[in-house]
C-alpha cells in the first residue's frame, strides 16, 4: 500500500487531523472507562439510602441469601474443580498434541451454552430424575472413579498387542464409551444395593437414621448443574497454566528419573499453581453469579441448611425474581440493590486478585526464560 | 474506490424493498380498511393470567391486526405498582387490590381504577395423581402449610403418616411447593387458606405456577398449590371441605356457583379517567372479553367463565 | 498464546505413573461425555417432537375407546406394571387433553389410517375422524372432503370457504368444526416415510416462521428469533465503536504507565462480574434513570403511559452492550498488541502521523481479531437472560419492534426473546405436560445459535493465526 503523496500545503491540515482524532479516541476511551466505573458509583449510591437508615433488618433479610450463595457456590466447586483439574492436567500433560486441538475447543464450546438452557435441564429433567434414582446419582460419584482406575487396571495388565490399540494419550475419547457402560452398570446395580443394604429406599433410609429431608431441587442439582456449566472456564485456564510450563523442566525432572506423574505432582504443579489458583478464583467468580441455572434448578428457600438435599436462594435469583416487582426507592428496592453492589464488590475482588495472580506467574514464566 | 458501482447498485436493490414493502403493506390497509382499530395494549401484571391476556390478544389482533398486545407477567403485585409508575394502562390481576394499593392509586391520579371481574378462578391443592388422598379440610391445609396454625388446628401435619389417607404411603415429610413472593396466589393462598398466617419457611418458591405443577407431577410425596388452569396430567387436584362440612372438587361448576372454597375472581384494572372514553383498542379488547367469543376464550384457557348476569351488571363503561 | 509440542511419551513411562492419569483421562472423558448427553438429549427430543406421530385406537377393559398419541410410560406404585399417558386432544368435550391409562388394561390396540389431527383455535388439537364436509348447504363425504379441507388449509383462515367438519370423536360423539378455526390438518397413520419427512420439514419451518399461539403452548418462535436477532444487533452497533475505541486508547494511546495496567485489569475483571449486575444497572439507570428523564421531557403528553420510561429494546441492548464491552476491548487490545511495533515504527518513518498510522496500518491489521470479539460479544449476548428479565424482554410481543409504521424501528418496544421465552414457557406455560416439547426445541435453536457464532469465532481466530504465521 503506498500512501498517495500529498502536496506540502496539506501538511497543518493533517496534522490538525490527528490531534483531532487523537482527541476523540481519548475522550471516547476515558467515556467508555467511565461507563464502566459509573456501574460501581451507581450501585453505592443507590444504597446510601440504606446505610444511612443503620438498620439491622437488611443483614436479616439478606443473611439467608448470602448463605444461599456460598452453598450454591461452594457446591458447584466441590462439583467442578476436581473435574476441570483433572481435564487439565491430563490435556495439558498426557494427551497427543492433535487430539488436544480439537478437545481443547471442544470443552471451551461448553462454555458458551447458555446459562437458560443448562437450568432448564437440570431443573425439569435432572431434578426428576436424581429424585428417583438418588441412590444410583450418590453411586455414581463414587463408581466413576473406580471405573477409571478399573479401566486403568486392566489396560496395565492387557495383553501388549492391544495396548497400541487403545493408547494413553487417546483415553480421553476411548474412555467415553467405557463410562458411559459403567453409567448403564451403576444404573443396574443402585437398587440391588439399596435393597440389600438401604431397606429398598435411601431416602427413606436417610429420614429414619439422619433426619434428612429431601427437596426436589436441591443443592445437589444446583452444584452439578453449575459446576457444569463452570467446568469449561476453570479447565481452559488451569490447562494454559500447565501447558506453558516451561517443558525443560519437566524434561528435566524426568531425565533425573522422575515418573511423568512425579514431575507433574513435584514440578508442573507448584511452578503453574499460581495459575490454577487463578482458574479456581474466576470459576468461583462465575458460580456466585450465575442467575438463570439457581433460579431454575433451585427450590429457592431462603433457609440457613448445611444439608446438601435442600434447597437454597441465592442473591442473583433473588434479585431476577423480585427486582421487577419492587417499586423503586422503595425498601426492598435498595436490599436488592445492595445484593447487587455484595456481587459486584465480590466478584471484582475475586477476579482483580486471580488476575494479579496471573500477571506474576506470567514473569515468574518469562524469568526462568526456558519458553523458545 | 472500485466498488462504488456495486453499493450504487445495493442502494437501488434496497429502495426496490423498501417500495415493495409500502406496496405490501398499503395493500393491506385497504383490505382490513373497514377495522381501523390500533394501538398498543401493554399489560403488566399476575402471570396466573397471563394465557388469558394472551389469547385474547391473538383474538384481538386476528380480528384488528393493528393492535399490538405486549405482556409482561410478573405476578399480581407488580400491576399496582405499574399502574401507578404509569408503565402499563391495564393490570390483570388474580386477585383484589388491596385498600392500600386502590389507596395510592387515588392519590396519584385523583380517581379509583376501573375495576372488572373477568372470569372465575380456583385455587387447587395438588398432589402426585398416585397419592392415595383425596380430599383435605381447610384446617388441615393450613396445618401442612402454614407455621402458624391461624385457622384453628393444634398440631402442625408435617408428614404423610400424619393423614390417615397416606398412613402406609408415601413416607416422609411432605414436600411443599408453592408461589413466590409477588404473586397473587401466594397472597390470596395466605389469606384464603392459611387464614393469614405466616406460610413455613421451608416451602419450595417457584417463579411460576407450571414449576409448581411440574414439582408436584414428578413426586409422590409432594404436595403444591396452584391455579385451576395449570393442573396437568401428573397431579391430582384435591377435594375440599369446607366449613360447613360439604366436601367439594374443583369442577367447573363447583368452581361457577363459588361452592368450592378457594374459588376467586379474576379481575382486569384499567387506568380510564372518569368522564373520557377510552382509547380504541381498550374499547374493543373490553368488548370482546364481555362477548361470547371472549367467554369461550376464558374456557379455552382453562378458566370458569362468570355467571351470565355478574356480565351483564359490569358493561359500565 | 504457544502451543506445547507435542511429548512422545513412552510406554514405560506410562506404566510407572500408576492410576491417577487414568483419573484424570476419565475427567476429560467425563466432561465430554456431560456435553454429549446434553446435546443429544436437546437434539432428539427437540426434532422429534416435529415428526407427526403415530395416532393409536385403544380398547380398554371398561369397554372405553380412546384415541390419541402416546406420550410416555411410567411405572405404577407397588410394582403394579406400567402406565401410559395418551395426548387426547377434544379439551371442550373430554375437559382434558390427557389421558392416562394402565397397559393391563388394554385389551386391543391398532393404528387405523382415518385417524386425524387437526389444531385449531381456541380449542387447541382434536383427535379423532373425519365424517363429512359440509360445504354450501352440500355434503361431500371420502376422498372428496379431504380434498375439500385440503384447499381450504392453503387459503388465509378469513378467505375460507364457510364450510363446516363433521368429526367424530372416539366414543362416537359428533362435532361441528368451521373451517376457518383450523390451522393444521394430518392423517399421521395413512403417511408414507417420505410424506412424513415432508411433513416433519413443515412442521420446523413454522416453528421457525410463525408467532406463537395459544398463549404460547403452540406455534412457532419467530418474534423471538426476531427479537433475539434485532436486539444483538442493536447491541453490536453499539459495542463495536466503543469497544475499538477504548481499546485504541488503551493500546496505542494511553501512556503505558501503572494506572493504565490497572484499567486494564479492571476491565478484564468486569468480564466476570454477574450478568444480573448489569441487569440491575441497566434498570436503576437506563430505565429508571435517563428513560424516566427522556419521558419527562419529550413525552410528556403520552404520560402516565412511559415511552422510554419502561424497559425496552432500547435499553435492553444498551446494557448487554455494556456487559459484552469488556469482551471486545480484551479481544481488540489481543489483536492491536500482537501487531509488531516494527509495522507501527515503518508507517511513522515513512511520514505518516499517528492517524494515518492507526486507519492505515494497524487497524485492518487487527480487523479479524476485532470481529472474534464481536462475535464472542454476539454469542454471550444472545444467551444471556438474566438481565433482560429486568430491562425490557416480554412474554408476548407478537408484533416485532421494526414495521412499516414511522420509525419503522420502535427502540421504545418490548420484544420477545428466545432465552427468556425458553423460561417463560417451562416455568409460566399452562400445562407443562404439553409445553415441554417445545421448550426443547426452543432450547436447541438457542444452543445452535449460540455455538454457530461461537465456531465462527473459533475459525476466524485460527484463520488470523495462521495467517499472520505466514507474514512473520
Amino acid at each position: 500500500m503506498t500512501p498517495p503523496r500529498l502536496p506540502l500545503s496539506r501538511q497543518p491540515l493533517r496534522q490538525l487531523q490527528d490531534r483531532i482524532a487523537t482527541g476523540l479516541i481519548t475522550a471516547g476511551g476515558i467515556g467508555v472507562l467511565m461507563a464502566i466505573l459509573a456501574i460501581g458509583v451507581f450501585l453505592l449510591w443507590e444504597t446510601l439510602p440504606l446505610l444511612a437508615l443503620g438498620d439491622t433488618l437488611a443483614v436479616s433479610r439478606l443473611a439467608p441469601l448470602a448463605w444461599g450463595t456460598l452453598k450454591a457456590a461452594i457446591a458447584a466447586m466441590l462439583f467442578a474443580t476436581p473435574i476441570a483439574l483433572g481435564a487439565a492436567i491430563y490435556s495439558a500433560l498426557f494427551m497427543s498434541a492433535r487430539l488436544r486441538s480439537r478437545i481443547k475447543p471442544t470443552l471451551e464450546l461448553m462454555e458458551a451454552i447458555p446459562g437458560v438452557v443448562v437450568g432448564f435441564i437440570a431443573g425439569l429433567v435432572l431434578a426428576p430424575w436424581i429424585e428417583q434414582h438418588l441412590a444410583s446419582a450418590l453411586l455414581l460419584i463414587v463408581w466413576l472413579p473406580f471405573s477409571a482406575i478399573l479401566a486403568g487396571a486392566l489396560w496395565h495388565i492387557a495383553a501388549s498387542r492391544l495396548r497400541p490399540r487403545l493408547p494413553h494419550t487417546w483415553a480421553g475419547l476411548w474412555l467415553i464409551p467405557w463410562l458411559a457402560c459403567m453409567v448403564v452398570v451403576a444404573l443396574w446395580l443402585a437398587p440391588v444395593i439399596e435393597q440389600q443394604w438401604l431397606g429398598g429406599d435411601l431416602r427413606r433410609f436417610l429420614d429414619l437414621h439422619y433426619g434428612m429431608d429431601y427437596v426436589t431441587r436441591n443443592t445437589l442439582i444446583v452444584g452439578v448443574a453449575m459446576g457444569f456449566a463452570i467446568i469449561p472456564s476453570i479447565y481452559s485456564l488451569a490447562d494454559d497454566a500447565l501447558a506453558d510450563v516451561p517443558p525443560a523442566l519437566m524434561e528435566g525432572a524426568q531425565a533425573l528419573g522422575a515418573s511423568r506423574w512425579q514431575a507433574l505432582w513435584k514440578v508442573a504443579l507448584p511452578t503453574a499453581g499460581p495459575g490454577i489458583f487463578s482458574a479456581v478464583m474466576i470459576g468461583a467468580g462465575r458460580a456466585v453469579g450465575e442467575t438463570m441455572i439457581v433460579l431454575m434448578a433451585s427450590s429457592n428457600t431462603a433457609l440457613f441448611s448445611a444439608s446438601p438435599f435442600e434447597g437454597l436462594r441465592s442473591f442473583s435469583a433473588a434479585i431476577a425474581i423480585e427486582l421487577p416487582e419492587a417499586s423503586p426507592g422503595g425498601l426492598t428496592y435498595h436490599l436488592l440493590i445492595l445484593a447487587a453492589l455484595v456481587l459486584f464488590i465480590f466478584t471484582f475482588l475475586v477476579n482483580t486478585l486471580a488476575e494479579v495472580v496471573r500477571h506474576r506467574l506470567r514473569r515468574r514464566y518469562h524469568r526462568l526464560g526456558v519458553r523458545q | 474506490m472500485k466498488s462504488n458501482g456495486f453499493w450504487r447498485e445495493k442502494k437501488y436493490r434496497l429502495h426496490l424493498a423498501l417500495l415493495g414493502m409500502l406496496l405490501l403493506m398499503t395493500h393491506a390497509a385497504l383490505a382490513n380498511s373497514s377495522l381501523r382499530v390500533s394501538g398498543t395494549l401493554g399489560a403488566v401484571g399476575s402471570d396466573t393470567m397471563a394465557g388469558l391476556v394472551l389469547r385474547w390478544g391473538e383474538a384481538l389482533t386476528a380480528r384488528y391486526p393493528d393492535i399490538n398486545v405486549q405482556f409482561q407477567a410478573g405476578g399480581s403485585a407488580s400491576a399496582p405498582t405499574a399502574l401507578i409508575a404509569g408503565t402499563t394502562r391495564l393490570g390483570p390481576m388474580s386477585r383484589p387490590m388491596t385498600e392500600e394499593e386502590r389507596q395510592q392509586f387515588i392519590d396519584h391520579y385523583g380517581y379509583p381504577p376501573l375495576e372488572l371481574r373477568v372470569a372465575r378462578d380456583a385455587l387447587v391443592i395438588v398432589v402426585h395423581r398416585h397419592t392415595p388422598l383425596e380430599s383435605l379440610t381447610l384446617p388441615q391445609v393450613d396445618a401442612i402449610f402454614s407455621s402458624h396454625l391461624a385457622c384453628g388446628e393444634i398440631d402442625p401435619i408435617r408428614r404423610w403418616e400424619a393423614l390417615p389417607a397416606t398412613a402406609s404411603w408415601p413416607y416422609g415429610r411432605i414436600a411443599l411447593h408453592g408461589r413466590n413472593l409477588a404473586s397473587g396466589t401466594h397472597g390470596l393462598f395466605q389469606q384464603r387458606a392459611l387464614c393469614d398466617g405466616p406460610f413455613r419457611p421451608d416451602i419450595s418458591e417457584y417463579p411460576g405456577a407450571s414449576a409448581v405443577v411440574a414439582a408436584v407431577g414428578e413426586s409422590p410425596d409432594a404436595m403444591g398449590y396452584a391455579g385451576y388452569n395449570h393442573l396437568s396430567p401428573m397431579v391430582k387436584a384435591l377435594r375440599l371441605t369446607d366449613e360447613y362440612g360439604r366436601t367439594v372438587a374443583p369442577s367447573e361448576a363447583a368452581i361457577q356457583s363459588g361452592a368450592y372454597p378457594l374459588s376467586r375472581d379474576l379481575y382486569l384494572y384499567v387506568n380510564a379517567p372518569p368522564g373520557e372514553t377510552l382509547p380504541a383498542a381498550e374499547q374493543a379488547l373490553l368488548t370482546l372479553i364481555m362477548s361470547d367469543e371472549g367467554q369461550q376464550i376464558i374456557r379455552a384457557a382453562g378458566f370458569v367463565p362468570l355467571p351470565t348476569n355478574d356480565l351483564e351488571t359490569q358493561q359500565v363503561w | 498464546m504457544k502451543r506445547r509440542s507435542p511429548h512422545t511419551i513412552r510406554e514405560a513411562t506410562w506404566l510407572r505413573d500408576g492410576l491417577w492419569p487414568w483419573l484424570c483421562a476419565a475427567c476429560v472423558a467425563l466432561s465430554l461425555l456431560m456435553l454429549a448427553a446434553l446435546l443429544t438429549l436437546l437434539v432428539t427430543r427437540g426434532l422429534s417432537h416435529f415428526w407427526p406421530a403415530t395416532l393409536e385406537e385403544v380398547t380398554l377393559g371398561s369397554g372405553d375407546i380412546i384415541i390419541g398419541q402416546s406420550v410416555r410410560e411410567a411405572p405404577l406404585p407397588q410394582n403394579a406394571g406400567l402406565e401410559r399417558l395418551y395426548f387426547t386432544g377434544n379439551r371442550e368435550i373430554t375437559g382434558a387433553n390427557w389421558r392416562w391409562v394402565s397397559v393391563d388394561d388394554i385389551t386391543q390396540q391398532s393404528t387405523p389410517n382415518d385417524l386425524i389431527r387437526l389444531e385449531r383455535t381456541p380449542w387447541g388439537d382434536f383427535i379423532g375422524r373425519l365424517i363429512a364436509v359440509e360445504s354450501e348447504g352440500q355434503q361431500l363425504t371420502g376422498q372428496e372432503a379431504w380434498d375439500h379441507v385440503k384447499n381450504a388449509l392453503t387459503m388465509p383462515p378469513s378467505q375460507r370457504a364457510n364450510s363446516e367438519l363433521l368429526l367424530a370423536t372416539a366414543d362416537g360423539q359428533t362435532l361441528r368444526q368451521p373451517v376457518s378455526g383450523i390451522s393444521h390438518f394430518q392423517a399421521p397413520n395413512a403417511m408414507s416415510w417420505g410424506q412424513k419427512t415432508y411433513v416433519w420439514g413443515q412442521n420446523v419451518w413454522r416453528f421457525l416462521s410463525q408467532g406463537p399461539r395459544a398463549a404460547n403452548t403452540g406455534g412457532g418462535v419467530w418474534p423471538a428469533i426476531f427479537g433475539t436477532v434485532l436486539m444483538v444487533i442493536l447491541m453490536s452497533v453499539m459495542v463495536t465503536p466503543f469497544g475499538v475505541l477504548a481499546a485504541i486508547y488503551l493500546n496505542e494511546i494511553a501512556h503505558q504507565n501503572r494506572l493504565t495496567r490497572l484499567v486494564r485489569i479492571g476491565v478484564r475483571n468486569l468480564a466476570g462480574v454477574p450478568s444480573i449486575v448489569y441487569g440491575v444497572f441497566g434498570l436503576g439507570v437506563f430505565v429508571y434513570g435517563i428513560g424516566g428523564s427522556i419521558d419527562t421531557w419529550f413525552f410528556s403528553d403520552e404520560l402516565p403511559s412511559p415511552t422510554f420510561g419502561t424497559g425496552g429494546l432500547l435499553w435492553a441492548s444498551l446494557t448487554l452492550a455494556l456487559l459484552t464491552l469488556p469482551v471486545v476491548i480484551v479481544a481488540t487490545e489481543e489483536g492491536l498488541a500482537r501487531i509488531p511495533d516494527a509495522q507501527r515504527e515503518g508507517a511513522v518513518a515513512l511520514g505518516a502521523t499517528r492517524l494515518e498510522m492507526l486507519t492505515r496500518v494497524v487497524l485492518p491489521m487487527a480487523t479479524p481479531a476485532m470481529l472474534t470479539g464481536v462475535i464472542l460479544a454476539v454469542a454471550r449476548a444472545a444467551g444471556e437472560v438474566a438481565p433482560l428479565m429486568l430491562v425490557g424482554v416480554a412474554k408476548l410481543a407478537p408484533q416485532v419492534p421494526l414495521d412499516g409504521e414511522f420509525p419503522y424501528l420502535h427502540l421504545e418496544r418490548k420484544f420477545m426473546h428466545l432465552g427468556y421465552h425458553l423460561f417463560d414457557t417451562a416455568f409460566h406455560g399452562e400445562d407443562v405436560q404439553a409445553a415441554i416439547p417445545l421448550v426443547y426445541a426452543t432450547a436447541l435453536l438457542l444452543v445452535l445459535i449460540v455455538l454457530a457464532l461461537n465456531l465462527t469465532a473459533i475459525f476466524l481466530r485460527h484463520h488470523l493465526r495462521r495467517q499472520r504465521g505466514n507474514e512473520c
